[in-house]
């Protein structure tokens, strides 16, 4: 060993024992015990139904791009639900350890967490919403949607693609992992320096932080080459650069900053691992090394990925405000510009995160300068969606209602933002729940976009809408629990509390804690009307099936082809002749047109090489925790001599014949006729769309 | 003289947000119930920083939900499917932030220098003056106590600072294992306290009073109880208080700091005092540092709090017993 270890080691077992199970603990003990049952639950209910088949063809060694996006949303509310619970252990632990005289349970001298528990916690809760829950929801509707939005049969790399889901999935069952086998890190979930580094950080809970961060960052590298590269290189005939959507463009200018930033992060880490494995000194205080460099490192990649997920968040919006205000969106060349400014500022700004650490005043004066030409771009989208809506005809369904609600968080949110920017005020606020409220409702206009986006496209992706009356009662639920949380939390940061307490000395702030509380409670409660949502509309659906086109004003090229998509997306590649494609269409009443004639389709075979990767970097991070050598160095090896194999494999694709085209298409399109006028009121009467032939396809507008 | 405005105005918006939440009172706002120069200078600057961007982000509020209005489709008001072009506005779009931005970034500037740690411009005048001198304190975080170290004075105080009104006071600050924020909300911002450097503050108190300060950066297990409680008292009581502490029984060397800065929650948060500090303990604990000093945390330490507390308490019985 080349470090000093606290605890025993052994060749086999490297640092596991029995010890490091944490069956003590009735918290754990619980969850496990009902993890297991559920579990056993559903792989018995998929034994019982014979159902294994299905599940392995379908969907494990799947390529396609609008199944892998499903599983990658699946992956994300798994995560968000453990991110959730977390959160609610964080609020009740401050709620009730409140002043010197509040009891102690559980070991806690306060509350019923210790603090080192708390701090694993509070880790958890953060890496686990960003890396594990945003992150993978948002690049499973980029998933999904771009390659409809471009016109392509699928991602450029469709293997890939599904290397990147099992890579992240890995990292999430890594952070699970963690929960039952030894401990998580408890040192922020941007990793404080030098606490992270093994004399403070003894156990093996920062290096299952490390790998966590490093199966989800390879995956989200993999996943923005292959956007890239779809985005660039797939577009369909004559959808040209300034026909794009507006959500192909911000994926497009997210995906540069992630594929840009992400190696920084992945090397930052490795240097850390380096400290902690090799006994090297990069982050130390002592022996030359230098804990800033870490600061500088990590943030140049934690900014633009705070940027990274918000980017097609605004896409969402920029899809769904022009569809339920019955016109086109304003001001698309300034947006697709506000989009790359703030991708290019946002490479320029991550001092921001750290104006306290004593740098010079011109430093600090260059950076909240920087930090404050966001709120330019920002506030042009802003304004452009307020255009958008002008002289509109607003209807407010479910998509809208979520779209409306996240431009007002942009506003909270984009104000406490400047204000963060302004050096002298980040002096004071820094490192306080002001600053936790900031970006809280920063990644609450996501999930509020991403819910206006679920309901949206949902209707595209399975071929039915989703209850409006239970979703409305879940927007408002939700809502008043956000308003009953951060209200409260904003109030908080100016009475100067600071974040990740888990004893709280004061007593003046126990009312708001409480109200804090009250929020959860509704949050909770706002769950399971979401659960009820989902479970009507799914019992409803023959009710509420749609056609292509769900909405009847829905304007890009997605809508074009049936719903659901047939998982070749096209059966022709369409000829695309203006911005809002679909809207030219019915303007020009071709959207009916259809083909009575099929060619063969080429696509990509599935694989279960991607499964199996996944599954051996899940063993290698594990191995790599708790340092069994001989079991990380097989896994290794399995990775490399699989990645070689498959590299020379040829037989990857397939033809689909023009009968089977011509089959699927007839079962989809009778469908649709059947109940076409009722999903598209009068306006797009039987519309049916669908790819045109270039031979059919009337030539451009000049 | 603006600065007493600004003040009453944030007293008073204070003191109706009292009487929305209720419970609270508006001395618990410590970030506007500012008691030291530049504290008041920060919260100055807030309030011109918030005020701009309430003039642009109040009527955009307005507007989007007066186009939400005006425009549901119900409502039946012109309607313009492809209007989605126009020179001015898109003038008006983009210049509006710029402006804003502008006029924001050239305040930020400002008010860097004026409150920057290293040497704020609001406290030169009190600086140069001839008395009363800048006081000088050095303060090392350990895991997890603070050490207020007053090497003119040769007393060392742990958990309490204790400073006179209306005179400068530098800190220089560093830390002997991990990071933490040096922090009284009602008199200083933030200041990131890391190991084997030396960062500066200055803060000046213009009333007297308790404040609370803490650290603000999570420094591990005994984080929670590291606050401590700072009195700005008149220069005569700080005197007083010097030479009481210029009494305590215990001294402090560079050998009994290096026990003394041994992991060690402070949970009782009760102050103490050494008097003949030996000079350069701060200088010292920079350079072990850098050399690559640890004070590690033992594994499992805090898992479970009550035991911990028994042991802590059984090991300091035996301490007393040894002395
Ligand atoms: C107008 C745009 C924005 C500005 C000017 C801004 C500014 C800032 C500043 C200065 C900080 C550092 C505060 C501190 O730690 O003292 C910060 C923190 C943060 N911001 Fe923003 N922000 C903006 C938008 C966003 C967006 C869009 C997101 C994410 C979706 C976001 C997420 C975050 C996060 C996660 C942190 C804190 C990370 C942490 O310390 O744990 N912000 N923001
Ligand atoms: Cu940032």
């Amino acid at each position: 060993m080349l470090v000093n270890l606290q605890g025993p080691w052994s060749p086999l077992l490297g640092r596991l024992a029995v010890s490091q199970i944490p069956y003590e603990n009735p918290i754990l003990v619980g969850t496990f015990v009902l993890v297991v049952a559920l579990g056993m639950a559903i792989l018995g209910a998929v034994t019982y139904y014979g159902k294994w088949g299905y599940l392995w063809r379908e969907w494990l060694t799947t390529v396609d791009h609008k199944k892998i996006g499903i599983m990658y949303i699946l992956v994300g509310l798994v995560m968000l639900l453990r991110g959730f619970v977390d959160a609610a252990m964080i609020r009740s632990q401050q709620a009730m350890a409140v002043g010197p005289d509040s009891a102690g349970y559980l070991g806690a001298l306060h509350g019923y967490l210790t603090p080192f528990h708390f701090g694993q916690i509070y880790t958890a809760h953060g890496v686990i919403m960003i890396l594990f829950a945003a992150t993978p929801i948002l690049v499973g509707i980029m998933n999904i949607i771009v390659p409809l939005q471009v016109g392509a049969r699928d991602m450029a790399y469709p293997y890939l693609n599904a290397v990147g889901l099992w890579l992240t999935t890995a990292g999430a069952a890594l952070v699970m992992t963690a929960l039952f086998i030894g401990d998580f890190a408890h040192a922020g979930w941007f990793g404080n320096l030098p606490l992270n580094e093994l004399p403070y950080s003894p156990g093996v809970g920062v290096d299952y932080w490390i790998w966590a961060f490093q199966l989800s960052s390879v995956g989200t590298t993999l996943g923005g080459i292959n956007l890239i590269a779809t985005i660039v290189k797939m577009r369909a005939p004559g959808m040209t650069w300034m026909r794009l959507p507006m959500f192909t463009w911000a994926s497009l200018s997210a995906n540069i900053i992630s594929l840009t930033s992400f190696p920084v992060l992945t090397v930052s880490l490795a240097l850390l691992s380096l400290d902690r494995y090799l006994g090297t000194h990069f982050y130390t205080a002592g022996m030359g090394g230098n804990l800033m460099l870490y600061n500088d490192l990590f943030w140049i990649w934690g900014h633009p990925e705070v940027y990274f997920v918000i980017l097609p968040a605004f896409g969402m919006l920029s899809e769904i405000i022009p569809v339920f205000s019955e016109k086109t969106l304003f001001g698309y060349t300034g947006m697709v510009l506000a989009s790359f400014g703030i991708a290019g500022v946002s490479w320029g700004v991550w001092l921001h995160h750290f104006f306290t650490m004593g740098s010079a005043p011109d430093v600090n004066a260059f950076y909240s300068v920087s930090t404050m030409l966001v709120g330019i771009p920002t506030g042009v989208k802003v304004f452009n969606w307020l255009f958008t809506m002008y002289r509109g005809r607003l209807r407010f369904e479910l998509p809208m209602i979520w779209a409306c609600a996240a431009l007002f968080f942009l506003l909270v949110g984009g104000m406490t933002g400047m204000m963060n920017a302004f050096t002298t005020n980040d002096y004071m606020v820094h490192n306080s729940v002001f600053v936790v409220a900031h970006f809280h409702l920063m990644l609450l206009l996501i999930v509020y976009a991403i819910f206006g986006a679920v309901n949206f496209w949902f209707p595209k992706v399975f071929g039915f809408k989703l209850n409006e009356r239970w979703g409305k009662w879940f927007f408002w639920l939700f809502t008043a629990g956000t308003a009953t949380v951060f209200i409260p939390m904003f109030t908080l940061g100016f009475m100067g509390m600071t974040r990740r307490l888990d004893y709280i000395p004061y007593a003046q702030w126990q009312p708001l804690l409480d109200a804090e509380m009250a929020g959860i409670v509704l949050y909770s409660l706002s769950a399971v009307y979401l659960v009820a949502q989902l479970y009507v509309s799914l019992r409803d659906r023959a009710l509420n099936r749609v056609g292509a086109d769900a909405w009847g004003t829905s304007r890009s090229l997605e809508w074009a082809t049936p719903s659901p998509v047939p998982f070749y997306n096209f059966a022709y590649i369409p000829h695309v002749n203006a911005r809002d494609e679909w809207a030219w269409r019915k303007e020009n009443g071709i959207a009916q047109l259809r083909h009575d004639r099929y060619e063969g389709i080429h696509m990509p075979k599935n694989t279960g090489v991607p499964l199996v990767l996944g599954a051996l970097s899940l063993v290698l991070a594990f191995a790599l925790v708790w340092r069994m050598w001989w079991l990380a160095a097989l896994c290794l090896a399995g990775i490399v001599i699989l990645v070689i194999m498959r590299s020379f494999a040829k037989d990857t694709d397939y033809i689909v014949s023009p009968e089977e085209v011509k089959r699927v298409e007839d079962a989809l399109w009778a469908g649709t006729h059947a109940r076409g006028t009722e999903a598209e009121g009068g306006r797009g009467r039987g519309a049916v769309g669908g790819g045109l032939s270039p031979a059919h396809s009337p030539s451009a507008p000049k | 003289m603006m600065k007493k405005i600004w003040g009453g105005g944030w007293r008073f918006l204070a003191l109706l947000s009292t009487v929305l939440l209720g419970g609270c009172s508006s001395r618990d706002f410590w970030l506007f119930d500012a008691k030291g120069v530049i504290s008041q200078t920060q919260v100055h600057y807030m309030v011109i920083d918030v005020v701009v961007m309430l003039v642009i982000i109040i009527p955009t509020a307005l507007l989007i939900m007066w186009a939400m209005w005006r425009y549901r489709k119900s409502a039946g008001a012109t309607y313009a499917p492809h209007w989605s072009h126009s020179n001015a506005i898109e003038a008006i779009v983009w210049g509006v932030p710029i402006l804003t931005v502008a006029v924001l970034s050239y305040y930020s500037v400002e008010a860097i220098y004026q409150v920057n740690p290293y040497k704020p411009t609001v406290l030169a005048r009190a600086e140069a003056a001839p008395a009363p001198r800048p006081l000088e304190i050095d303060v090392i975080a350990t895991d997890w106590r603070w050490v207020f170290i007053y090497p003119a004075q040769h007393i060392m105080s742990v958990g309490r600072l204790v400073i006179p009104v209306d005179t400068p006071v530098k800190f220089r600050l560093t830390s002997t294992s991990v990071t933490n924020d040096f922090y009284i909300p009602q008199l200083v911002g933030m200041i990131d306290v890391m190991p084997g450097m030396r960062v500066k503050q200055a803060l000046m108190a213009s009333h007297v009073g308790t404040y609370e300060g803490f650290s603000a950066d999570y420094s591990g297990a005994g984080f929670s109880w590291m606050n401590f409680q700072t009195d700005a008292v008149p220069s005569a009581q700080f005197q007083q208080w010097t030479k009481q502490a210029q009494q305590a029984p215990q001294h402090m060397d560079y050998a009994q700091f290096d026990l003394f800065a041994k992991p060690d929650i402070s949970v009782s948060g009760k102050p103490e005092y050494f008097s003949d500090v030996e000079p350069g303990i701060f200088d010292h604990v920079v350079g072990e540092v850098m050399n690559g000093k640890v004070w590690p945390t033992p594994m499992g330490m805090t898992e479970n709090m009550v035991k911990y507390l028994q042991k802590q308490r059984a090991s300091q019985a035996q301490m007393q017993g040894e002395l």
